[in-house]
């Protein structure tokens, strides 16, 4: 298993054959796509539910003045 | 299915065929255009018009790259396998550029026939191997990156 | 508006199956992007003239397969919105223009950092692959900007459903374009099950990972993002209320 890695040093690895700058922007960018559309959601849904959350408690508040207006 | 549903249905389906209908006209009718090169052939059959500018698509005719050593010029031919243009360009080749490769080059031909290029561009075809696998098929002498890529169509 | 709302409960029910089905696609989709990457960028060999650029090309043809799903995705969405009056197509249509206006731009920038070592040239307005996935990117965007523009109304899904039709239309031409026409970009690589060919095995297998890897992906942040949509759009519902006050 070992032996089949292409490298036999790490600045063998960085250099990618000469074309080290490239290959290492695409897997940059693939790394930069894929957390982004990841984390992103996620924290938007704890936004989501912070502010509903927060909502919920303004509405309880003046839930009692306007409760006769209430279908 | 409710009749208002199939309605729409029918609607949204109707707007699909009739914009797929028109798109696929157009493209027929722009097929020329929309080639980004002409290949050695059609350049024989006089497709081009004199002094225009264009690009020519075909491989490097294997023996045929000649470059001067102390200088980026270098000469080749390229070919269909049907017609032959040989190519003068001065500049820096991509990479890939090797005996035998696809290659798009731009410029305009002049008085001796030949084309002059402004610039290379080097094509690769849709054959991926690893060396030991390239070096064990030159063994069985049954190369398989000799054939012409898209473009001879 | 309201009974309208009530009538369809699929959006609750989308949440909840969908909250069952995330912790396995996440899974599957971490284990899949760990093996497509530790064997793209270790194990995978050079290619004989493209030496390890063929590494470039393992996500960039991942990515741009996996572009091509959005807009017929979005047609089907855009159909089911309209014919069957189902907010949560909408929902998915909307998020899918986003991601997929994404994965257009991450198909275009992987190709030109290949195209600048391989071909000697990062963009050309000439080939007709390139451009038709331009225009792809550039429809998303417009969809994108339509809806902002015209909010979450009928008119927006119906403008979006129409641009779809276009979309898919591109996508066949992004497709066949390096049949049809002559082109820079090479055409599609025929899978080779001999280890002694071309195209054999030891790119397939690596290329086949990262697209199943890259679909995961696809499916887990559309979801996501769905569910986000779910939460908006029926924060008045009661069981939105009940899933905010038990977090």
């Amino acid at each position: 298993m070992l032996d089949a890695i292409q490298f036999s040093s790490f600045a063998e690895f960085v250099d990618m054959g000469g074309y080290g700058f490239n290959v290492w922007s695409v897997y940059a960018l693939f790394a930069i796509f894929v957390a982004v559309n990841l984390i992103l959601p996620l924290r938007k849904k704890q936004k989501i539910i912070r502010q509903l959350k927060r909502r919920m408690t303004l509405d309880a508040e003046i839930q009692s003045e306007d409760d006769s207006n209430g279908d | 299915m409710k009749p208002h549903r199939r309605k729409k249905l029918g609607i949204i389906l109707f707007i699909a065929a009739g914009l797929s209908v028109a798109v696929g006209f157009t493209a027929y009718a722009l097929k020329q255009n929309i080639n980004m090169f002409y290949t050695p052939t059609q350049v024989a059959e006089g497709e081009v018009g004199a002094g225009q500018h264009f690009r020519i698509g075909g491989m490097v005719k294997t023996g045929t790259v000649l470059g001067a050593p102390d200088s980026l010029k270098v000469n080749f031919v390229t070919t269909d396998f049907v017609s032959d243009v040989p190519i003068q360009y001065e500049g820096i080749l991509p990479d890939l550029f090797r005996e035998g490769q696809g290659i798009v080059a731009e410029g305009e031909m002049d008085a001796a026939g030949v084309f002059q290029a402004s610039r290379v561009l080097a094509k690769h075809d849709e054959n991926f191997m690893s060396p030991e696998v390239k070096a064990a098929l030159d063994a069985a002498g049954a190369s398989a990156d000799n054939h012409m890529p898209a473009g001879t169509n | 508006m309201w009974v309208w709302f009530s009538k369809l409960g699929s959006p609750k029910w989308f949440y909840e199956l969908s909250g069952k089905w995330l912790p396995w696609l996440i899974a599957a989709m971490v284990i899949f992007m760990a093996i497509g990457l530790v064997w793209g960028l270790l194990f995978l060999p050079p290619d004989y003239q493209q030496g390890f650029t063929s590494r470039i090309l393992i996500v960039h043809v991942a990515v741009a397969g996996t572009s091509l799903a959005f807009f017929p995705l979005m047609f089907v969405a855009g159909t089911i919105t309209l014919v069957w009056r189902m907010k949560l197509a909408d929902m998915v249509a909307k998020n899918a223009a986003i991601l997929g206006a994404w994965f257009s731009f991450v198909t275009l920038a992987t190709g030109s950092l290949w195209g600048s070592v391989m071909w000697g040239t990062w963009w050309e307005w000439t080939d007709s692959r390139l451009v038709s996935m331009l225009f792809q990117l550039f429809l998303l965007l417009g969809v994108i900007s339509l809806r902002s523009a015209l909010e979450d109304s009928d008119t927006a899904a119906k403008a979006c459903a129409l641009l779809s039709i276009v979309g898919c239309i591109n996508v066949v031409i992004i497709k066949y374009s390096v049949e049809w026409w002559n082109t820079l970009h090479q055409v599609s690589s025929p899978v080779n099950m001999d280890a002694s060919s071309p195209n054999g095995p030891e790119f397939w297998i690596a290329t086949l990972i990262m697209i199943v890897a890259v679909y995961l992906f696809l499916s887990v942040s559309l979801i996501l993002s769905t569910r986000n949509e779910i939460l908006e759009r029926e924060r008045k519902a009661q069981w939105v209320q009940d899933l905010v006050l038990k977090s």
